[in-house]
């Protein structure tokens, strides 16, 4: 199969607090792997690094065949539009309306684009995260769950082959959250797009993810699929599972 | 090299805490300004937000700066007139609030407005934007932060200061011209005569040139003080205000050079 992610050797510290040792992780094409681990392990710390927001000590990221160490700001930026974040605090621009928080990558991004084709891009977008209505709204005026299902929407205007969610689903109610993990798989299947999930959310992992990762102590402690993880006999394993599934269902 | 390195060191030793922060703040501050002129030479160069922001930046500031240069171009001429009837030169009152107004409190007063008018508003906009992700997410879209939100705004700043200032300058003669009318009655055009007889080149020039840099120190200082804001809510509050104090101080501190360097250079 062929990968377009791939993290090798990934060592990240801020001064003595050595958060990712030897991170290695595959994400081949049209796959969704969930990262699970607990809070301050350095999940977000490592999807940044993978889209340049952050910068790695050693180990190698290759998206799409490149090295992210390697390249320039440009070349960064070309590469980028490729890639689409989802914010764990959603990360709205908050002086532009909803519309215009999907109008701004578009515009920087597609200079080929006609504005009544940009228009309609966002109108779709905005269709299939069934906020439509809402495109006048400032991020001000939306519930979490809607700012959330915008970020997504932002994040996937662009028609990216590798989208990153930053726990897409914490912090909103069971059923708002299911309504998100639902959206992100229909989303995959429609815009066929490789992804990384990070979450606590076990319904989430299980209906979105292909394959779990378990990021224990800087390393990948464990993979494998859901039902993999979730019969492990590994007791910090065990945990995610005794924890986030009591809660849900 | 190898002596400079150590020197360095030493002196890290023996500062104080507070000092070793501040230094290096400065330091920090030099870089942003280094990556402020390399990146202003690459595109893109995003002239549509320039535009923007000068409207929302400068434009937005007349009103206050309008009152506040009125104020003080009335109220200094009321004040003067006693001292200058003492010495029987009431004649002399045009040309004397004329050539303060236009050498230093214009520039310094209006930069001063805008330090806190401005300054705290970006400091205020980029730490929001900063502590929420924003910029993070403006990058990954593909768009240099850096390039599009602070570049745009110190060109801005930078150039709509002296606008704001020769526009505030208009104003507070306006002001004096009434100040010197409760008092007797001068036209409006002999009130002109007397200020622009009195003024030379060498008044206006060094103003007008120190204000650009007033104006460029307003939104770097706080443009840095928003990019660098500390996580939380109470971290943007922080950038707000030490954007403030911190360009207010600059403007002293580059009036004071700007007067050395006009003297030296024989323009008084
Ligand atoms: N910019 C930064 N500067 C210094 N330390 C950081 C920075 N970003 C993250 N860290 C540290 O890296 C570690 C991992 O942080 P990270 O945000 O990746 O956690 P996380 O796994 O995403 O947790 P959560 O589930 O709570 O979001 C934490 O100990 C954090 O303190
Ligand atoms: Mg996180």
């Amino acid at each position: 199969m062929e990968s377009v992610l791939e993290i090798k050797n990934l060592n990240k510290s801020f001064g003595s607090n050595h958060v990712l040792r030897n991170f290695s992780l595959t994400l081949y094409k049209g796959e969704n792997i969930v990262v699970l681990g607990r809070s301050g392990s350095g999940k977000s710390v490592m999807i940044k690094c993978a889209v340049g927001l952050m910068k790695y000590d050693s180990g190698s990221i290759k998206v799409l065949g490149q090295e992210i160490k390697d390249l320039n700001a440009v070349e960064l930026d070309a590469l980028r539009v490729k890639m689409g974040f989802v914010f764990q605090s959603s990360a709205l621009y908050d002086s532009m309306t909803v519309g215009e928080n999907l109008e701004f990558p578009l515009r920087r991004n597609r200079p080929d684009l006609r504005k009544s084709e940009m228009d309609d891009i966002i109108k779709e977008t905005l269709d299939n995260v069934g906020l439509y209505y809402a495109i006048n709204l400032l991020p001000s005026e939306l519930s979490g769950g809607m700012k959330k299902r915008v970020g997504l929407a932002r994040a996937l205007v662009l028609k990216p082959e590798i989208v990153f969610y930053d726990e897409p689903t914490t912090g909103l109610d069971p059923f708002t959250s299911s309504e998100i993990s639902k959206l992100m798989l229909e989303m995959q299947n429609k815009y066929n797009t490789s992804s990384i999930t990070i979450s606590h959310d076990m319904y989430c992992a299980r209906i979105t993810g292909n394959r779990l990762v378990a990021l224990i102590d800087g390393t990948n402690y464990a993979e494998g699929t859901f039902e993999e993880l979730q019969n492990s006999e590994d007791e910090k394993i065990k945990t995610f599972f005794t924890h986030g599934l009591g809660k849900r269902k | 090299m190898v002596g400079g390195s150590l020197f360095i060191k030493l002196v890290k030793q023996l500062l104080p805490l507070k000092w070793k922060k501040q230094l290096e703040e400065t330091g920090d501050i030099g870089r942003f300004t280094i990556r402020f002129f390399r990146e202003f030479w690459r595109r893109p160069y995003e002239f549509r937000e320039v535009v923007r922001q000068c409207f929302l930046l400068g434009y937005k500031s007349f009103p206050l700066v309008g009152i506040t240069t009125f104020i003080i171009g009335l109220v200094l001429t009321i004040q003067s007139r006693p001292t200058l009837e003492r010495f029987g030169a009431e004649a002399w009152l045009p040309a004397m609030v004329g050539i303060s107004i236009i050498r230093e409190i214009g520039p310094v007063l209006t930069a001063l407005i805008c330090a806190g008018k401005i300054g705290s508003s970006i400091g205020a906009e980029l730490g929001s934007m900063k502590v929420t992700e924003q910029l993070d997410a403006m990058e990954v879209s593909g768009t240099n932060p850096f390039k599009y939100i602070v570049v745009t705004r110190i060109i801005a700043t930078t150039f709509m200061l002296p606008v704001l200032v020769v526009t505030g300058d208009a104003i507070a003669l306006y002001g004096s011209y009434l100040g010197v009318n409760i008092g007797d009655t001068v036209s409006f055009k002999l009130f002109y005569q007397q200020v622009f007889e009195s003024l030379e080149y060498a008044d206006a020039l060094p103003a007008f040139v120190k204000s650009f840099f007033f104006g460029f120190a307003i939104g770097l200082v706080g443009c840095y003080k928003g990019y660098h804001s500390q996580k939380g809510t109470e971290g943007v509050g922080r950038s707000a205000n030490s954007a403030v104090v911190v360009s207010s101080l600059l403007i002293f501190i580059i009036d004071l050079i700007a007067v050395q360097i006009a003297d030296f250079l024989g323009i008084t």
